[in-house]
């Protein structure tokens, strides 16, 4: 493992733009979306659209590549360009790297997502969107057989696992969902708003077994884009410009999601790691905490992984952490996790949303969601398998 | 059986999957009722699925090298809805799927469903033995219950 880290506090983030999250946003494409919120980040850094050089865009189906937003937005002409998986951090990690290396100064990030047919009733009905069906299959002539287990179905077997271990209520995973609505509340872009109870959690319907539909991220369609450069550049538009502190991917080798080794030693594990070997600061030193919940379990497993709690613990871990007038985990009394409601409850952005929502925070321009003078941000991105990822962003 | 089955023909009777040069012997096999999991020749570890070379020594010399499918469940879950398959029902009530460590095949697993228990008594821990039940019109592998 690299324990250098020559780019620490050398790339700034000096613009984010976004669309709201819905979870039908009518008749607009997942370009058009792409494109709002590309044009929201480049207004919001305050530069001219021929300052971009380096465009990092979305692998997602339906969603523009690069070379198609470049076009799309009329940019000059690009010296870097890239659609990486995994998001979020991986490429904002592509983008630092070519604006660290000299490929180019100014990047555009983005990623636009857009419910499928497979994955949304109305999306199903939507003739433009039909197209998405035959890019899922892959061109099998029959779907995969239902015993196949993709990454989606493999967070609910370990999820299980984890019950298993650890010995743990299903009400552990509901904390974590209604940690994700009550933050949500107070996020004008979330897509699901409406108080959440444990009563409901309880009663909600059943996907697969342990995790209901409240333990999946919401899917809808939207946008986030990032303008990235130098931080020296950043100075010249900002006094107090938002730094990526360290940022890291991380996998096993063994990483097929049903030959997993076990629950304790996996991609996040890895992320913990290199985060900790390439950064100044850690846990205690952290203002708002952003593990990824595409899953509920994936949640868990940041929480305890990163440190908070110990294994099998973040379920008491959150209950002794619960804020009851807020309804939502606020670590000593003072740091939130999720603010904007995660993708369980803002939209499943793939991290995106909490990527953005650090900005913000650090910023201080979350508005009723503010942490009081947040000057450093913790993000634990995807799950256990491929796209697990990591970063610490920080106020200078 | 298997052998005269032509390449064109497998790919035909498994719609559901990609098939590669690397996984055809694997779903001959399954025409045959044979579960073939590969082990490499040359430094003896098992691997799934089914890769082109020893993750472990990076040898070519891979067998795939039928095993009896004993095992013990390790990961469980139960399927309220999800892809369609033939005889799967998610009216009727939740599909299991796990993953289940085989007896004799270090550190490998295998997913399939379980039959002939309820859902609820499909658990971690469960020992398993193979079956197989007719998908699409070919054989495919399956647990059951392994009674002591
Ligand atoms: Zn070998």
């Amino acid at each position: 493992m690299a324990r250098r880290n020559p780019m620490r506090d050398e790339i700034a983030i000096v613009g984010v733009g976004s669309t709201d999250f819905s979870r039908d946003a009518g008749g607009i494409s997942a370009a058009k979306l792409g494109a709002q919120a590309c044009i929201a980040a480049i207004q919001d850094a305050g530069i001219d659209k021929s300052e971009i050089d380096g465009v990092v865009g979305a692998l997602e189906p339906g969603a523009p590549r690069a070379n198609q937003m470049s076009s799309i937005l009329g940019l000059n002409d690009i010296t870097h360009h890239s659609s990486p998986m995994p998001v979020a951090v991986s490429a904002l990690v592509d983008a630092m790297t070519a604006i660290f290396s000299g490929q180019c100064d100014t990047v555009l990030v983005y990623y636009a997502f857009t419910r499928a047919p497979w994955n949304s009733r109305s999306a199903a009905q939507d003739p433009f969107r039909s197209y998405l069906g035959g890019m899922m299959s892959g061109g099998l002539k029959a779907p995969p057989m239902p015993e196949s287990i993709d990454p989606s179905a493999a967070y609910t077997a370990w999820a299980q696992r984890y019950i298993h271990e650890y010995d743990v209520p299903r009400e552990t995973f509901g904390r974590v969902a209604m940690n994700m609505r009550a933050n949500a509340a107070r996020n004008p872009k979330a897509a699901m708003k409406t108080p959440l109870t444990m009563e409901a959690y309880l009663e909600a319907r059943m996907i697969r077994d342990p995790l209901c539909m409240l333990d999946m991220d919401i899917p809808v369609d939207g946008a986030d884009a990032f303008i990235l450069t130098t931080t020296e550049k950043a100075k010249k538009l900002t006094p107090n410009p938002v730094v990526v502190h360290t940022a890291t991917a991380g996998m096993v080798g063994r990483n097929d999601e049903d030959q997993l080794p076990s629950l304790e030693r996996h991609g996040q594990h890895v992320v913990v790691e290199a985060l900790k070997e390439r950064s100044d600061v850690w846990i205690d030193d952290v203002d708002v905490f952003f593990p990824y919940d595409g899953f509920s379990i994936i949640t868990l497993g940041w929480i305890e992984n990163m440190g908070f709690a110990k294994r099998g613990q973040a379920g008491r871990w959150m209950l002794d952490h619960w804020d009851e007038d807020l309804g939502c985990v606020m670590i000593d009394g003072r740091v939130p996790m999720n603010p904007h409601g995660g993708s369980l409850s803002e939209g499943a952005s793939r991290g995106t949303g909490h990527l953005r929502e650090a900005v913000m925070q650090l910023r201080g321009d979350a508005g009723e969601r503010q942490v009081h003078d947040a000057k450093t941000a913790l993000i634990g991105c995807g799950g256990f398998f491929f796209n697990s990822q990591g970063a610490i962003l920080k106020r200078l | 059986m298997s052998e005269s089955v032509s390449d064109a023909e497998l790919v035909e009777r498994f719609p559901w999957v990609q098939i590669t040069h690397d996984s055809k012997f694997h779903f001959r096999g399954w025409l045959d009722k044979q579960l073939l999991i590969n082990r490499c020749a040359d430094c003896g570890n098992w691997h799934h699925p089914p890769k082109p070379v020893c993750p472990v020594c990076w040898s070519e010399n891979l067998v795939p090298t039928e095993v009896d499918g004993t095992g013990t469940i390790h990961l469980a879950m139960a399927l309220h809805q999800g892809a369609p398959a033939p005889g799967v029902d998610y009216a009727k009530g939740p599909h299991p799927v796990v993953a289940v460590d085989l007896d004799g095949a270090d550190g490998v697993r295998f997913s399939s469903t379980v039959i002939g228990l309820p859902p609820e008594e499909v658990v971690i821990g469960l020992p398993v033995e193979l079956d197989w039940v007719e998908r699409y019109g070919h054989p495919f592998p399956v647990f059951r219950k392994r009674e002591a």
